[in-house]
């Protein structure tokens, strides 16, 4: 017994003395999984970052990688810093002379947004490239931990990653009694479009409390009619726009008076880029929808 | 009668290195040398030899491809609105390329998937436009209009009921960008071959292009003829849709622009093509790179806005 107690001891002092010699060495590979299934191994810790989506520049900075950025793409408008990085065209078309004039020793691209040419092209030049997409609350803590690995960065980002997974998981603690509510949530106005149950806005929803009208739809932002809105009767409507502002989108509802949402002014404007970038912010914007429905309850 | 085509080829040349000295990142001149000599530093090889020469010899036969489709149809159909997708041939390459996406596709598939549905429309009009009774002309632009109207109408569609994650894929692919070009080297085979292919024949196609009767009584046999020239223009359609998708504008004004400066010789007007067609759309490519770089713009807006000014210069001189 105690025979082998001590040789696992052994056994777990030899690792220990692995690990942190690799470690001193500089030498140990960084891997991780990307969301596309692949596998990137980086031999030491990327220093140099170029982020080909907004919602990239969100996270990886959110990962402490911040500072290794060195270049974005338009409309990476958050954290204000990413606002003074040299640009490397948009996510739609990507400008590859200047990204690779930077050298970067990863990039970080958007599964389904870039131009699927411009990826494989940067892929056989040898980039490092790690995708990413996060479709679920869990993905956006998952993401952050990933990046922070390639990064070096552990510390600060896991501590960021476990602060979105806590603060999730005690919103959806606080509402998980609380009383169902039918919910709109609009999209655009023209064409009409919401969301359904998948989608990470009506994974929001949900764990707020609200049931979406349109959760059940087989498609993930379908186009539907106001006549299946009316016909739904939402208690309330909820919409995206710069700050949370209200900014005329939701105005066609209120001919309608005998929608539920509009006779107890229950028409909600929730900050958009929060909202629909799956980021730690999407945090702060949850927290707001929750409010929103609490405030629609008690009409 | 060389004279012209001598100078379109200069032109083509200066285009040519203007886009390789050209981009976000300036190279000199003299690690152009370099790199040419296979020396220079590992990113300007990199940035020349993989990122701006293929893109630019893509652009070129691109260009070059559509022009000379475009001449042939507007012979062919004896209509000056003619261009190489009025048969719908862009719209069945279209729905082969959003087929192959909607399966979840590699590119190469997706290329392959374009050039059948290419070679599908075409031979679906070839076959619907032959029909019962004669066919002529105006028949065959008829049934290639409306064809192409269904085309349209399943690409809509397609758009409307596909995930919407997969939707910006398909979008890039139905705008066409000389950016997503992999390899130049089937489009300037195909513009190569088809040209030599093609120039014994010119001479007749000036003959049918006076009207099919004349020929006839010349001693052209019509039939055959114009079907090579339709099966012909189709071909060099399907391979530019292949390579960069639908580019729009080149094929329908790069014929008429040579016809106002060198006369309708088909001898001249289709090697002519060739080489204008490639010229307008590198310049374009290289502009639309740059203008505002690192911003990257659509090549087709460069085309518009570089060739009608051009064009309408061209046809206000004319009278």
């Amino acid at each position: 017994m105690s025979v082998h107690r001590q040789s696992i001891r052994v056994a777990l002092g030899f690792l220990i003395v692995f690990v942190v010699q690799t470690l001193s060495a500089g030498e140990v590979q960084r891997c991780a999984i990307d969301d596309m299934g692949k596998e990137l191994c980086l031999p030491a810790p990327a220093q140099r970052i170029i982020t080909l989506s907004p919602g990239a520049t969100e996270l990886t900075f959110a990962a402490g990688a911040g500072a290794k950025v060195v270049a974005v793409v338009n409309y990476s408008d958050y954290p204000p810093e990413a606002l003074k990085l040299p640009l490397v065209g948009s996510h739609t078309r990507v400008d590859m002379e200047a990204l690779l004039a930077l050298k970067p020793d990863l990039v970080v691209t958007w599964v389904t947004g870039n131009p699927p040419a411009q990826i494989e092209l940067l892929g056989e030049l040898g980039i490092p490239m790690f995708a990413i997409e996060p479709r679920t609350f869990e993905g956006v803590s998952s993401v952050i931990e990933r990046l922070a690995t390639l990064a070096g960065t552990e510390q600060a980002g896991l501590a960021e990653a476990e602060r979105f997974r806590v603060g999730i998981a005690a919103l959806s603690e606080q509402y998980r009694n609380a009383e169902p509510i039918p919910v709109f949530y609009q999209v655009w106005e023209q064409p009409l479009m919401t969301i359904n149950n998948d989608h990470l806005i009506g994974k929001v929803l949900q764990l707020c409390g609200g049931v979406n009208v349109f959760g059940e739809m087989p498609r993930l932002v379908p186009r539907i009619s106001s006549e299946v809105v009316l016909q739904a009767d939402p208690h309330a409507i909820l919409t995206g726009s710069v700050e949370g502002v209200s900014d005329g989108q939701l105005d066609s509802w209120k001919q309608y008076s005998e929608l539920t949402a509009v006779k107890k002014k229950n028409l909600f404007f929730v900050p958009a880029s929060p909202i629909s970038r799956p980021t730690p912010r999407l945090l702060e914007a949850t927290r707001i929808v929750c409010d929103y429905l609490d405030s629609a309850r008690e009409h | 009668m060389i004279r012209p085509l001598l100078s379109l080829g200069f032109l083509a040349l200066v285009a040519v290195v203007l886009a390789l000295g050209l981009g976000s990142v300036t190279v000199p001149l003299p690690e152009i040398w370099q790199v040419m000599q296979g020396e220079g530093s590992a990113l300007n090889r990199a940035l020349l030899l993989e990122l701006r020469l293929p893109r630019t010899l893509a652009a070129f036969a691109t260009g070059g491809l559509l022009a000379v489709a475009g001449a042939l149809m507007q012979v062919l159909l004896r209509n000056p609105l003619a261009d190489p997708y009025v048969l719908g041939l862009s719209g069945g390459a279209a729905v082969g390329a959003l087929l192959a996406m909607l399966a979840g596709m590699g590119t190469i598939l997706i290329s392959g998937s374009a050039f059948a549905g290419a070679l599908l429309a075409t031979l679906l009009v070839f076959g619907l436009a032959h029909g019962t009774g004669s066919w002529t002309p105006s028949r065959l632009l008829l049934t290639g209009v409306v064809v192409a109207a269904g085309w349209g109408a399943v690409i809509t569609l397609m758009l409307a009921i596909t995930p919407s994650y997969k939707l910006p894929g398909m979008l890039y692919w139905l705008m066409g960008d000389v950016s997503y070009a992999r390899t130049p080297w089937p489009a300037l085979i195909v513009l190569v071959l088809s040209i030599v292919l093609i120039m014994p024949l010119a001479r007749n196609l000036n003959v049918l292009a006076r009207g099919p009767m004349q020929a006839a009584a010349l001693g052209v046999s019509v039939r055959p003829l114009e079907w090579t020239i339709y099966l012909l223009a189709s071909l060099l359609t399907a391979t530019a849709v292949t390579t960069a998708g639908s580019i729009g504008f080149v094929g329908l004004i790069v014929p008429h622009m040579l016809r106002l400066v060198l006369g309708n010789d088909q001898r001249i007007i289709l090697p002519a093509s060739a080489l204008a067609g490639g010229t307008l759309l590198v310049l374009a490519d290289t502009l639309a790179r740059t203008v505002i770089a690192p911003e990257q713009l659509p090549v087709g807006v460069i085309t518009a806005l570089l060739g009608v000014p051009t064009f309408l210069y061209l046809l206000h001189r004319s009278r």
